[in-house]
């Protein structure tokens, strides 16, 4: 009875042994994004992307004579299944992971990763992300605080603003991202009337908007994601509130004005450029290349910055001539000339941060088209 | 019926014992979740099925243990088994202090209450009350299991853990069905009136029943923080309390209607992936023709044991 | 106190919204003692069903007409879905043990709101603004119009339930039918009929309720209908459940407190608060506040 199933064992040991060698023969490159939830769009687009930019290293031989097999996991933009994809990824072997959009999915995903030495890079932008200390993570995009310095500066010093509200939800990115831009308006010598947190998705924010109209600001930055952000814009106009109205770039969104509606007109947008605006010759052809095979422009930047991380990653495998991901995460770290990249230059920090950033203040049209009224 | 029982637990049991060693860790992973849910769905029959009160709050005591495991670990470095008596005891200690008051609320009310109070518990953990429960990102990066200074970091350290704290149920509810408090159970499901009569308090054995399967479900909790490593709110919220709630009526209250239930939920999904996004619509259609086709559930609880909801009423609404 | 205003003006709009949902729930409990749970994920659906009908049927006319149009399509709409609901789901379970309905309910309430996803989704849809943005200012206190619009039709729709509830014979035929059923069938009335009268009054109320919320908040989601039906379902009990006065009370009161207490205390704690509202008041005074007109006892 023991020796037959030691045999069975065996047997088993041995089959998935030899599945294991015969799948070796392909990069696993996984996707963590939020297919479905309320960032779906956003999430879809990372997809996307990396299925092209996977297709497009294919045709041309692969990575090192490996095809990429990319594998998706829906982390629906909440911690908790951020976390089982996570182990679920680092299950089925990939080497590297791409996303997610918010910071809470890639910051609950962070330490499995690290544990398992494989590579993450997401355009999450909360501080926070970096500071734990992982080889494992880089960030694709621009931290927090770059954009608190941005924002604070545009409204105390160009705009001169005297009473500045501020608004939140409680995700990690919206808190982080308006604690740092309070701290960097009073560093700026600027005057913070209030700062008030709204539940995401709750939809009726008339009596947070009460309260802050009694304050009396000229304006109000809101720091958390468009679902929320085109509502407050309603709300803000019809309670007769005549602050300007800044959204933070998780703002930077075709929904922001189509909830907002009539109400869009006039509000600003802080982010980096958008696809369309991008000026590089790599951006012009794979963002042709994205619509030619979906149909429709990239969502936003935030998957192109994405696509860049997994570019950049490959580029540093390719250089070591080695899939390993310490080597290529301690190449990465110490690049001596930064890779050109569909979002402009990447090149990474010793904490895994990018280096750079370019914001832009973007007012939003009568007709829903943003023009950019100020750059960094 | 009776042969399932002398046979088919036991066979279950030694199935369940070796099954993780033959299982990648992607099934491990899914077999360790069966376990758990089974669990908590066990808690929530302690209180639904054998008590009779309609608690759909069941995902509150669940939480608390994970939150308390994590919060333990996380901020003041308790290894993750030293955290389970205070896992058990302070949703126990909850159980009876939530239930004091409304214990004697009627069935609707008391299962619109229990919502509240999941709710409430949700609300406190997004806010971050205290500075310790992390937000609405939770706490994540808990430490691995550890023995006598051994770490255990395979998914099997975890699966045999969650499969003791299984048997640990299983046990529970058999005492209970043979001990004097079981019986007083049982009495008052059948009879409250009657059994109030013959001089059990049914009160105590009412809130007796709330706070052991709110310190079970704090247990499973527990095992759950140990698995992912992290605890969230939405895993906790009450869409999850009526899943509890549904599987153990749909079940009928048994163990093998339990297990059936736990299967279909959360581990069926898992092997058709491709119907994920339907999964929800699925299962609530099939609760539907369930309720419709067998109203006392898919597998009723064996005569002398059925509770008093599933035998059918005169007249409805009295 | 022109803060204290503007806080009563925005409770009384979300209010009228909840009081119009919770209809749906104390009537139905109010003849079948069912907590409907589906009720919340129809109102969602209604708001769905009012956008296709909008960008599909209508082809994005925006007129006075049209807006009327959406409101009366997507009431039939869903008024069609709620006696599918209750010939399917419900009727084949009202002589079997009371939790199989509440668990056939729960089931519906999945099965609605996943359907909305498979159809129109899961990312949030967008309403166009079909109702001007007019505001008034008056002293400080500011209205608009679709406010206005709110509070009046469901006010107008709440006094001609009450009014049809209590003068004409199918009101007295409903009212029978939730004191005892087995009484109202000797009486010859046909309680299938009264039943299925319920569900399409109950209906069409939460799908008037879902577009005010598209209309309002504009963004829909496919998960909202949990929500704004649990809000009711409060509501309702807080008026007494089977209480038609009771939930309109219920809702106006609930919305008011809401609004109260996240502009005065804190909106993040507002769930909380609700609930130990509920919880008090079904300690002190079980019945609600208006007390309810449901004959028997679980």
């Amino acid at each position: 009875m023991k020796r037959t199933f030691r045999n069975i064992l065996l047997t088993l040991f041995t089959i998935v042994l030899m599945a294991g060698l015969s799948w070796a023969d392909t990069l696993k490159v996984g996707v963590q994004a939020p297919i479905t939830g309320s960032y779906a769009n956003e999430g879809q687009g990372i997809e996307n992307g990396v299925r092209l930019m996977a297709a497009q290293i294919n045709a041309k031989g692969g990575v090192m004579g490996r095809q990429i097999e990319v594998i998706v996991c829906d982390d629906q933009g909440t911690a908790m299944a951020a976390a089982i994809c996570a182990k679920d990824l680092v299950n089925k072997g990939v080497a590297m992971v791409i996303g997610s959009y918010t910071s809470t999915a890639a910051e609950a995903a962070q330490k499995t990763y690290f544990n398992a030495g494989v590579l993450q890079t997401s355009d999450g932008t909360a501080d926070s992300l970096t500071e734990h200390g992982y080889w494992t993570f880089l960030r694709n995009s621009f931290p927090n605080s770059a954009e608190a310095v941005f924002a604070a500066n545009y409204m105390v010093n160009v705009k001169s603003y005297k009473r500045i509200a501020v608004i939140s939800d409680f995700s990690s990115y919206a808190a982080g991202l308006a604690e740092a831009t309070v701290a960097e308006i009073k560093k700026a010598g600027g005057n913070v009337v209030t700062y008030a947190k709204i539940k995401a998705d709750s939809q009726n924010f008339t009596p947070v908007l009460t309260n802050i109209k009694s304050k009396n600001p000229d304006v109000i930055f809101f720091a958390g994601y468009y679902s929320d952000g085109g509502q407050l814009r309603a709300q803000q106009k019809a309670l007769g509130i005549k602050a300007d109205f800044i959204g933070g770039d998780a703002n930077d969104n075709a929904d922001f004005a189509k909830l907002a509606g009539s109400s869009a007109k006039g509000a600003l947008i802080i982010n980096v450029p958008s696809p369309d605006a991008l000026p590089y010759e790599i951006a012009k052809t794979f963002i042709a290349d994205y619509q030619r095979t979906y149909g429709m422009m990239p969502p936003s930047i935030w998957g192109l910055m994405n696509i860049d991380g997994m570019r950049a990653i490959i580029h540093a495998m390719e250089h070591n001539q080695s899939f390993d991901t310490k080597k290529a995460a301690d190449y990465l770290h110490n690049m001596d000339k930064p890779l050109e990249g569909i979002t402009g230059s990447i090149s990474f920090a010793a904490d895994g941060n990018r280096i750079g950033g370019a914001y832009v203040v973007k007012e939003i049209q009568a007709d829903n088209s943003y023009k950019v009224i100020y750059a960094q | 019926m009776k042969n399932l029982e002398r046979f088919g637990f036991p066979a279950l049991i030694v199935v369940m014992a070796i099954m993780p060693n033959l299982l990648n860790p992607r099934w491990q992973a899914v077999a360790i979740t069966f376990l758990i849910f089974t669990v908590v769905a066990l808690s929530q029959d302690i209180i639904l099925g054998k008590a009779g009160m309609f608690n759909m709050g069941q995902a509150l005591f669940f939480g608390m243990g994970a939150y308390i495991t994590a919060i333990l670990n996380s901020q003041y470095g308790w290894p993750l088994l030293a955290t389970i008596p205070v896992a058990i005891l302070l949703p126990a200690l909850f159980g009876v202090l939530l239930s004091g008051p409304i214990i004697h609320l009627r069935g609707d009310y008391l299962l619109v209450v229990t919502i509240g109070f999941n709710i409430v518990f949700i609300q406190v953990v997004q806010n971050n009350l205290g500075g310790i429960t992390g937000g609405p990102n939770g706490i994540f990066g808990l430490d691995s299991l550890s023995l006598f200074g051994t770490q255990l970091t395979s998914q099997l350290a975890v699966y045999y853990f969650a499969f003791a704290v299984l048997l640990l149920t299983l046990g529970i509810m058999r005492n209970l069905e043979k001990s004097k408090a079981g019986r007083a159970l049982h009495y008052l499901r059948e009879d409250h009136l009657a059994a109030e009569s013959i001089g059990i308090n049914t009160r105590v054995y009412k809130i007796f029943a709330f706070a052991l399967g709110a310190g079970i479900a704090g247990l499973a909790g527990t095992v759950f923080a140990t698995q992912y490593s992290a605890v969230s709110p939405e895993a906790f919220e009450f869409i999850q309390s009526v899943l509890f709630f549904s599987i153990v009526l749909v079940g009928g209250s048994s163990m093998p209607g339990i297990l059936l239930g736990v299967f279909m939920m959360f581990v069926l999904p898992e092997i058709f992936r491709e119907f994920a996004t339907w999964r929800f619509f699925i299962f609530g259609f099939a609760m539907i023709l369930a309720m419709i086709l067998r109203p006392r559930g898919i597998w009723p609880a064996t005569f002398g044991k059925i509770p008093k909801f599933l035998i059918k009423e005169s007249n409805h609404g009295a | 106190m022109d803060i204290f205003l503007q806080q009563l003006a925005n409770g009384l709009t979300i209010g009228s919204i909840f009081a119009l949902v919770a209809l749906g729930y104390t009537m139905v409990y109010g003849v079948m003692k069912l907590i409907n749970f589906a009720h919340g994920d129809m109102v969602a659906a209604s708001a769905f069903v009012g956008l296709t009908i909008y960008t599909q049927v209508m082809g994005q006319a925006t007129s006075l007409v049209a807006v009327i149009a959406i409101f009366f399509l997507s009431a039939a709409v869903m008024a069609c879905v709620g006696i599918i609901l209750e010939r399917l789901a419900y009727r084949p379970l009202r002589e079997a043990p009371r939790l199989s309905a509440v668990v056939s309910a729960l089931g519906a309430s999945l099965m609605i709101q996943n359907g909305i996803m498979l159809i129109w989704g899961p990312q949030m849809r967008i309403f166009p603004e079909l109702i001007p943005q007019v505001y008034w200012d008056i002293n400080g206190v500011v209205i608009s119009l679709i406010q206005v619009l709110i509070l009046v039709l469901s006010l107008g729709l709440m006094i001609a339930l009450y009014l049809f509830v209590e003068k004409t014979r199918m009101g007295a035929a409903i009212r029978a039918s939730a004191i005892d059923q087995d009484a109202a069938r000797l009486m010859g009335i046909n309680v299938n009929r009264i039943i299925a009268i319920i569900f399409i009054i109950g209906s069409s109320l939460g799908a008037v309720g879902g577009l005010f919320i598209g209309l309002y908040y504009r963004g829909i989601t496919f998960n909202m209908g949990w929500q704004y039906g649990l809000y009711a379902f409060i509501a309702a009990i807080l008026g007494g459940i089977g209480n038609i006065p009771g939930a309109m009370l219920g809702g106006m009161m609930l919305g008011l407190f809401q609004a109260f207490i996240a502009g005065y205390i804190s909106s993040t704690w507002a769930d909380a608060f609700t609930f130990i509202l509920l919880i008090l008041i079904l300690i002190v005074r079980p019945t609600g506040l208006l007390g309810e007109r449901v004959a028997g006892k679980v």
